[in-house]
């Protein structure tokens, strides 16, 4: 283990006026997130009030009524969700910004399953209804339902989309099919969802022409799918554009790792990203269908004021793809996507910080490193890896962190056979240290974390333990 | 702070289906209101019945052609049916008029009507389940279709 602490420095103005801003944008973002769960909750709630509105309460006088009103509740609060699904991976600035990229997709998986369980009673609870009214059975009032009613055809595809959807997206089924193959499926959603609307609007009463709970649902509607169109298409396309980005070197920085260099054009607006994800996908044969999510490893290079300049990201060969980026050509273009996530200053409440990483997770944090305010000797910087070589860009960490004050800690070996969830070398894991070891005052900082799942949940527990609470924990999960 | 949330998103909802509920309440007291008054003028629609059908009858027989039925009147307007009949039994039922009041009558009248004449065809009679969620609509078919069978003299 080599362990270096690095003399402060004297402080520099900017980052006191920082502190100030640290705690006032922590708030914002509470709030913010307050308000999105307010929002999320009184959409459905919007939702069934649409129907109480339309007196359909009265439905509750028949036994056969009864049925089909719980159905018409299902579906509607059903559709929401699914409307709120689509909403969470829609990557929207205020959605990423307030909980992050990973969080929000988090929160959209959560609500698969609740979903499909409330279209398919909404189709089961119908069909009875609706058979009591007519003394048919529920399997043959589907049926007829499906042959004569017009549009109710559509809704039927639409249930074995969502089914199929959802299934595929199962934990368990998930791992045994590639990740194009989820996508492509995951895809169908769209078509899921509309041709569940035409029944919506034809067969489903409360949303008659004429009536305001028709204008709401289409504004509702409408509104999610610009928010998908204007944020999944419209602004990657603007931002390719914008930047035109194009490889200008490819360098080894050690084996199998290599940085990425692009040079490109108003990158003045990228600045403060460092640490933040980019859907990458390079223009040349056989690469420019793959995206590839990569921090930062630098914050942007401006060369003018104009914003011309460079870009970099450290990758290594993990996975399909990445292994054929170490022999990008110079001169690539490259579309982009992003900035995404809050594994950033975003996501600031304390003045400490704490960074730790592992392998090519050290990457983001040197990018992070470099920009999040801090006063000398308020942040400590904890690298790991099996050996020196190990700590990627660990030079840069090194001049950085003795120009910005902070303390650094280089903490290399194999991992312990004893304590196999410990996350620190066998050495230190086996003389019983703890993260409070290294950073004592970690209970009133900010931590970030980043590194192969397994030894990240290790790190965090750990943190956790040194009375770190949850919303000081800072974590960005690459896995899909 | 996650309770500040859980608190304001439990008081929108509980607010928002509030709103919803009373005004659902209200449209459930015209609405039957409008219900009761609908009673009577059914029930003068299905005693126009008997002169529809006997205008229609005649030297009707067993043998076929089409019968309409009695104009029946609901507060969501009228509703009229023509059967055709061959050979004694009932081939196809069309309805002249539907509940065409507002847009959403209209709506409810597209999904019952093709239900009801599945059922009709089905049983050759009138004696038949309404259908759930368009109860006067199905009234009002039925009344009709009766007046047309009596009219073919089936």
């Amino acid at each position: 283990m080599n362990t270096e602490l690095l003399p402060a420095l004297a402080a520099s103005p900017r980052a006191a006026d920082a502190r100030g801003t640290i705690k006032a944008r922590h708030r914002r973002r509470l709030f913010h997130a307050d308000l999105l769960v307010t929002v999320a909750w009184a959409s459905v709630a919007a939702a069934v009030a649409l129907w109480l509105a339309d007196g359909g309460a009265t439905g509750f006088s028949t036994l056969a009524g009864s049925f089909t009103a719980l159905g018409i509740v299902a579906g509607l609060a059903g559709i929401d969700l699914v409307l709120l699904m689509l909403l969470l991976a829609a990557r929207i600035p205020l959605i990423d910004q307030t909980v992050g990229h990973d969080r929000a997709l988090e929160f959209h998986r959560k609500l698969g399953k609740p979903s499909l369980y409330l279209l398919l009673t909404h189709g089961i609870l119908i069909a009875i209804g609706y058979g009591m009214a007519e003394g048919l059975d529920p399997v043959s009032e589907a049926v007829s339902l499906w042959v004569l009613v017009p549009d109710m055809w559509l809704a039927y595809i639409s249930m074995a989309l969502f089914i199929a959807v959802v299934v595929t997206s199962l934990v368990a089924v998930r791992r045994r099919f590639p990740y194009e193959f989820w996508y492509a499926v995951h895809l169908l959603t769209y078509a899921a969802v509309a041709t569940s609307l035409p029944h919506q609007f034809s067969v489903g009463a409360l949303f008659a022409e004429g009536t305001w709970q028709r204008w709401y649902w289409l504004a509702v509607c409408i509104a999610t799918g610009a928010a998908l169109l204007h944020y999944r298409v419209l602004e990657p396309v603007i931002a390719t554009f914008r930047h035109q980005l194009t490889v200008s070197r490819v360098v080894t920085v050690a084996p199998g790792v290599v940085s990425i260099e692009m040079h490109g054009l108003n990158l003045n607006e990228l600045a403060g990203t460092g640490g933040r994800f980019f859907i990458w996908r390079f223009l040349a044969r056989g690469l420019w269908w793959h995206p590839h999510p990569f921090s930062l490893s630098a914050e942007p290079l401006q060369f003018d004021a104009s914003g011309r300049g460079l870009l970099r990201i450290t990758v290594r060969n993990l996975g399909r793809g990445s292994a054929q980026l170490a022999g990008l050509k110079p001169g690539t273009k490259v579309a982009l996507e992003g900035p995404y996530g809050i594994f950033s200053t975003a996501a600031r409440s304390r003045d400490k910080v704490v960074m730790i990483g592992a392998g090519i997770g050290i990457t983001p944090l040197r990018a992070l490193l470099e920009s999040t305010p801090f006063t000398p000797g308020q942040a400590t910087v904890i690298l790991r890896g099996r050996s020196e070589q190990e700590l990627y860009l660990g030079d840069e960490i090194l001049d950085l962190a003795r120009h910005r004050g902070a303390t650094l800690f280089h903490l290399t070996g194999a991992r312990s056979a004893r304590h196999a969830d410990n996350w620190l070398p066998a050495h230190a894991a086996d003389a019983g240290h703890r993260l409070t070891d290294y950073v004592p005052g970690i209970a009133d900082a900010d931590v970030y974390v980043c590194g192969p799942a397994a030894w990240a949940l290790n790190v965090l527990m750990d943190a956790r333990a040194a009375g770190v609470k949850e919303d000081q924990l800072h974590y960005e999960r690459f896995d899909w | 702070m996650r309770i500040r949330a859980a608190v304001s998103a439990a008081l929108a909802s509980a607010g928002i289906l509030l709103a919803g509920w009373q005004s659902g309440t209200f449209v459930e007291d015209t609405g039957s209101a409008a219900a009761s008054t609908s009673a009577g003028t059914a029930g003068a629609g299905s005693s126009g019945s008997s002169t529809a059908g006997s205008a229609g009858a005649g030297a009707a027989a067993k043998a076929g052609g089409t019968y309409a039925g009695s104009v029946v009147k609901t507060r969501f307007g009228a509703v009229q049916v023509q059967i055709t009949v061959k050979a004694g039994s009932i081939t196809d039922v069309e309805a002249l008029q539907l509940t065409d009041d507002d847009r959403k009558s209209i709506q409810i009248s597209n999904r019952a009507a093709p239900l009801l004449r599945a059922e009709v065809l089905a049983a050759q009679s009138a004696d038949v389940q309404t259908i759930g969620g368009a109860t006067v609509t199905s009234d009002a078919y039925l009344n009709s279709l009766q007046a047309a069978i009596d009219a073919a003299n089936l």
